[in-house]
């Protein structure tokens, strides 16, 4: 790697500060899964790392009134042994499990993936059906917004080059949601999607469906939440041809691209058989909570 | 600059530069060398160390941030007098062949029974995941693992 400066402020807005000041060749420091990667091969102008994964504001998993608060330097391990996660938000439990092995998910953050947005970042969908909100911070200040404002393009967030994210906060009304995440890849461990998918809904106890969600990745330039299929799904009652038709639905909605690792084709076959799967598995789970 | 870490129980100090990876200065400046530069960029596991007891990839974490942390490598697991039980196992099952990959695999094997007893093999199979073998077929490492598993056991109940 050729030499870097490394600095690790004690807080946010020192970070901010230090990003500001230095704008053309600092960038913030996480977990490095995907930074480092980039420095050692395509390190673009950057010779000043800021080592924001220590910021006490960024860490943790907190409970408070407005639902459950996920520090962005968080990591994937610390996520899968989170009794709070375990209990409220499996599916982003399920999604952080699928990300790389053992070794990258105990480096690899939960902000630093949102902040690389890659359409296939196997935290998104999760995050999406449980209608997170992100809160980030620059020098005016906090800002909070829903997650899928945050994404604007491939590799691209609404961050601007000084600016960090802070937190994601699952909002109380959706912890303990029904709801699934799958991914397909290649193989099971150490390989990107090809199309993962996340849903989450409610059913009363005549089987009407309410609140249903779902997000898609790897699909189109950022993940996608399918919102013709969830208004489709609103109100209906729940039945296997229901379930088959919001399925062809987000397979409309979606723009797979041909790439070395997936046609487009075959990547539509996908989302319209994970679809069905996270919609049947967040179903099963509303019926037993029944 | 100046890292301070503990590795194998015993404190170390080096003055390296700030892009300098943890695997460089494990090897480099302590000539702790089993932990093996593979592929550089997070696949393959063969510089897999433990830093306060979860598994990492030392080629993607700089050294400066481990400064203040307990490191444990291979070299760390064995005395004179004894291999680690997943070490022993390894060498009574042949579950390595060029052992280019086994620094890495045995650290994953040994922190996974640090935090389970007595794995299922879809569990071993996913700590070892982020480990890659070019030689064998995998399936005596996990046995090998299950074995050490066993003989940690039974030694503890002792
Ligand atoms: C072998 C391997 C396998 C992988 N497999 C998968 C996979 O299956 N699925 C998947 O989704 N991902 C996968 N990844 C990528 C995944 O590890 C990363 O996306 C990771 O989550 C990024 O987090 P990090 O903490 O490592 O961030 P870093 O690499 O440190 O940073 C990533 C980016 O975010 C910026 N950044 C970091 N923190 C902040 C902050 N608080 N505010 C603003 N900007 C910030 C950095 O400047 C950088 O641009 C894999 C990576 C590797 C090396
Ligand atoms: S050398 Fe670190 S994972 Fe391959
Ligand atoms: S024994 Fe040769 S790479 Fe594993």
């Amino acid at each position: 790697m050729r030499p870097l400066d490394y600095i690790a402020p004690k807080d946010a807005k020192e970070a901010v500060d230090l990003l500001l000041e230095n704008s053309d060749s600092s960038c913030p420091l996480a977990g490095g899964t995907d930074l480092i990667v980039d420095l050692k091969h395509n390190p673009g102008n950057i010779t000043m790392l800021v080592d924001v994964s220590c910021i006490e504001e960024f860490r943790g998993i907190k409970e408070i009134e407005e639902g459950l608060k996920i520090g962005s330097m968080v990591t994937f391990g610390e996520i899968m042994s989170s009794e709070l996660c375990q209990k409220y938000i499996p599916a982003v439990i399920e999604g952080a499990h699928t990300v790389g092995a053992v070794q990258t998910r105990n480096l690899g953050t939960v902000g630093g993936n949102l902040v690389t947005c890659v359409p296939s970042a196997d935290s998104a969908p999760s995050l999406m059906v449980l209608e997170s909100i992100v809160t980030i911070i620059g020098t005016d200040g906090y800002k909070s917004m829903p997650i899928e404002d945050f994404f604007i393009g491939p590799r691209k967030t609404i961050l601007k080059s000084h600016e960090l994210l802070v937190n994601i906060l699952i909002p109380k009304k959706n912890l303990s949601k029904p709801s699934k995440f799958l991914k397909h890849g290649l193989r099971k461990g150490q390989a990107l999607a090809l199309v993962n998918a996340a849903a989450s809904m409610y059913l009363n106890k005549s089987d009407i469906i309410s609140e249903p969600k779902i997000a898609l990745g790897a699909v189109a330039p950022t993940p996608l939440r399918a919102l013709k299929a969830e208004a489709f799904l609103e109100g209906k009652k729940y039945s296997e041809e229901v379930i088959n038709e919001a399925a062809e639905i987000a397979v409309s909605e979606a723009k797979p691209i041909d790439d070395f690792r997936s046609s487009a084709k075959y990547r539509c076959d996908i989302i319209r058989t994970f679809t069905k799967r996270v919609l049947i598995q967040s179903a099963d789970q509303a019926k037993q909570k029944n | 600059m100046k890292v301070e870490i503990t590795v194998n129980g015993e404190k170390k100090i080096a003055d390296v530069s700030p892009e300098t990876t943890l695997l460089k200065m494990l090897r480099d400046e302590f000539d702790l060398t089993g932990a093996k530069l593979g592929c550089d960029v997070g696949d393959c596991g063969t510089c897999t160390v433990v830093v306060d007891g979860e598994s990492v990839n030392s080629c993607l974490m700089l050294a400066a941030r481990a400064s203040g942390s307990e490191v444990l490598t291979i070299e760390g697991l064995a005395t004179f007098q004894k291999l680690h039980p997943v070490q022993q196992k390894f060498e009574d099952l042949g579950a390595l062949q060029c052992g280019y990959c086994g620094p890495g695999m045995i650290m994953s094997a040994k922190n996974l029974l640090d935090k389970n007893k007595s794995p299922s093999v879809d569990e071993i199979r996913d700590a070892l995941a982020g480990n890659l073998c070019r030689c064998t077929g995998y399936t005596k490492m996990i046995e090998a693992i299950q074995e050490a598993a066993k003989e940690i056991n039974t030694t503890n109940a002792l």
